[in-house]
């Protein structure tokens, strides 16, 4: 699959910033992987995918192991080296490229953050070959379901260069998931850990307030 | 960005197999892996380890129990987890807030509690990328913090010739509470638990693992507060921090990120024994905690001798 691994990435020109959020998506959720024929199916222990090293014992592995995963709607079947991130997984095999890095891996920064069974993580620091078996979101994943905190970043303008936003978005919707009536104190300390450069802190808190609200709404619709 | 060199990876079964993989050579154990593998990744140590061993795959110590009366947390429990616990909250409140107050929602959410205990030591020296300062801890010579800017470092001296701060929050919220670390061998007290090791942090011998934390059910009527001194309310590690908990006349105190290993505020336990606490006593109290502090020459980290002297006030106004 490494051969293919361009395969997800979105035409930018001529979208604008705030279009490019939205369809995000849509464009970027082309797997890069063949999805696994049939998805639900529980995946056995994920095997070495070539002989262990002289480092490791018999059932470890110094080589690539294959691991199958859940990512958005899709389910991928990825041959990994060991010292590889979910970071690394994600954007340079799958092609989804709302994981950023900004602080080089410290896990100081929140904008590699991802959705790691329920829980918001930070990709730079997960090692691919552990999420074997793992269902994983992105912002690219959130935005395709049209979740309303996508839109309500957009109204509550809780970004400026956007650089940072997916990892918001993808802390956020974590938050959501558990908290169907989160206060400000909530928002503000669920995304305690992610850094803005350009400072759009105070705009967050009311982009995700009233996303919890749409998403009240949505229910006593249905 | 900097990318991991090579290393092999195994998922293991069981303690005991974890345990032989770690006699058998250079292999280092991951639970949560924010500490272990940012620290990989800027190469801080002489040594790379060879070898990843996978805790997570490990089943059944990731459990919060009240047995007894007391409170059993499985190593592998994350520490959001501890933070969010209703029982933990009600009995053991130190440690739900010291959960609460460590590093970032997202390393919350990845970080175990037995990681956090065995995290290494803050000090920017020691974990400059590229070992640049080979220093005692990495079984060099020198602690660059002696002479260097150490306005972070120990207010209560050096530990076999180091400076750099354990920077836990949960353990000194584990001391003040009376627990007890339970490894693959032993039972260690929580005020044993740690020391100054090239360039390890605890007790722990080779081949030995956290299993699960042990608190013991709070004396009746026992009360307890953990406070946090850092530059930002999330993110950061802290300057100082302080756990207490008080009962019946008795208080045992706990500061941390002051020294090599937490430090028990002995002195200001003797000072609120048998007495009841109001703000003069908290106060004498937290001048005790500090009565033997001593800023390093150039005084650059004197500052924290009267933020630990505040916290100890104020964490025990908080349980009085
Ligand atoms: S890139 Fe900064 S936390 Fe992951
Ligand atoms: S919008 Fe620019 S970094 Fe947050």
């Amino acid at each position: 699959m490494t051969e293919e691994k361009k395969a997800g990435e979105v035409e930018r020109g001529g979208i604008s910033r705030r279009s490019f959020l939205r369809d995000a998506g849509l464009a970027a959720a082309v797997p890069a992987v063949a999805p696994i024929a049939r998805a639900g199916e529980a995946p056995a222990p994920r095997t070495p995918a070539a002989p262990a090293g002289p480092a490791a014992s018999e059932d470890s592995c110094d080589g690539p192991t294959m691991v199958q995963l859940t990512v958005n709607s899709g389910q991928y079947r990825c041959e990994v080296q060991p010292h590889w991130s979910l970071r690394q997984l994600l954007r340079d095999e799958i092609g989804l490229t709302s994981p950023k890095d900004w602080c080089g891996g410290l896990g100081a920064c929140g904008s590699c953050t991802v959705i790691l069974n329920g829980r918001p993580v930070l990709s730079c620091l997960t090692l691919a070959c552990e999420c074997h078996g793992a269902a994983v979101e992105t912002a690219e994943g959130i935005a395709n379901t049209k979740h309303p905190v996508i839109q309500a970043y957009i109204d509550y303008n809780a970004f400026q260069c956007g650089y940072c936003t997916p990892g918001f978005v993808c802390t956020a919707k974590a938050l959501l998931d558990r908290n169907q009536n989160p206060t400000e104190a909530d928002v503000r300390d669920a995304l305690g850990g992610n850094l803005c450069r350009c400072a759009t802190y105070q705009q967050h808190p009311p982009a995700v307030i009233a996303a919890a609200a749409e998403l009240r709404r949505d229910r006593s619709r249905s | 960005m900097k990318t991991w060199k090579r290393f092999a990876h195994i998922d293991v079964g069981s303690v005991e197999q974890a345990a032989d993989l770690l006699r058998r050579g250079n292999a280092a154990l991951i639970a949560g892996g924010t500490d272990l593998l940012g620290g990989m990744r800027f190469e801080i140590l002489p040594d790379y380890p060879e070898l990843i061993v996978n805790l997570k795959t490990i089943p059944g110590l990731d459990y919060i129990r009240e047995e007894g009366g007391g409170l059993r947390i499985g190593a592998l429990t994350r520490l959001e987890d501890i933070a969010r616990s209703a029982t933990v909250r009600s009995r053991w409140t130190a440690l739900a807030d010291a959960a609460h107050r460590t590093a970032t929602p997202h390393i919350r959410e990845m970080g175990t509690i037995g990681g956090n205990i065995c995290q290494l030591n803050r000090c920017w020296y020691f974990r400059i990328p590229d070992n640049r300062f080979h220093c005692v801890r990495k079984g060099g010579k020198t602690c660059y913090a002696m002479a260097g800017d150490n306005r972070y470092h120990s207010i209560f001296g050096a530990l076999k010739s180091c400076l750099a701060v354990n920077p836990s929050d949960t353990a000194p919220a584990l001391v003040a509470l009376g627990a007890s670390i339970r490894t693959n061998r032993r039972l260690v007290e929580a005020e044993k638990f740690w020391d100054m090791r090239v360039p390890g942090s605890t007790v722990l011998e080779p081949g030995e693992i956290v299993t699960a934390i042990e608190i013991p059910a709070p004396p009746a009527g026992a009360k307890s507060a953990f406070l946090k001194f850092a530059i930002r309310k999330s993110i950061d590690f802290p300057i100082v921090n302080c756990a207490v908990m008080v009962a019946g006349g008795e208080a045992r105190v706990c500061l941390n990120a002051v020294h090599n290993r937490p430090w028990r505020a002995t002195a200001s336990e003797d000072v609120v024994r048998g007495k009841a606490i109001d703000e003069a006593l908290a106060d004498a109290a937290g001048a005790a905690a500090v009565a033997k502090a001593l800023a390093l020459p150039g005084d650059r980290n004197k500052w924290k001798i009267q933020i630990a002297r505040t916290l100890v006030k104020r964490a025990l106004l908080a349980s009085a």
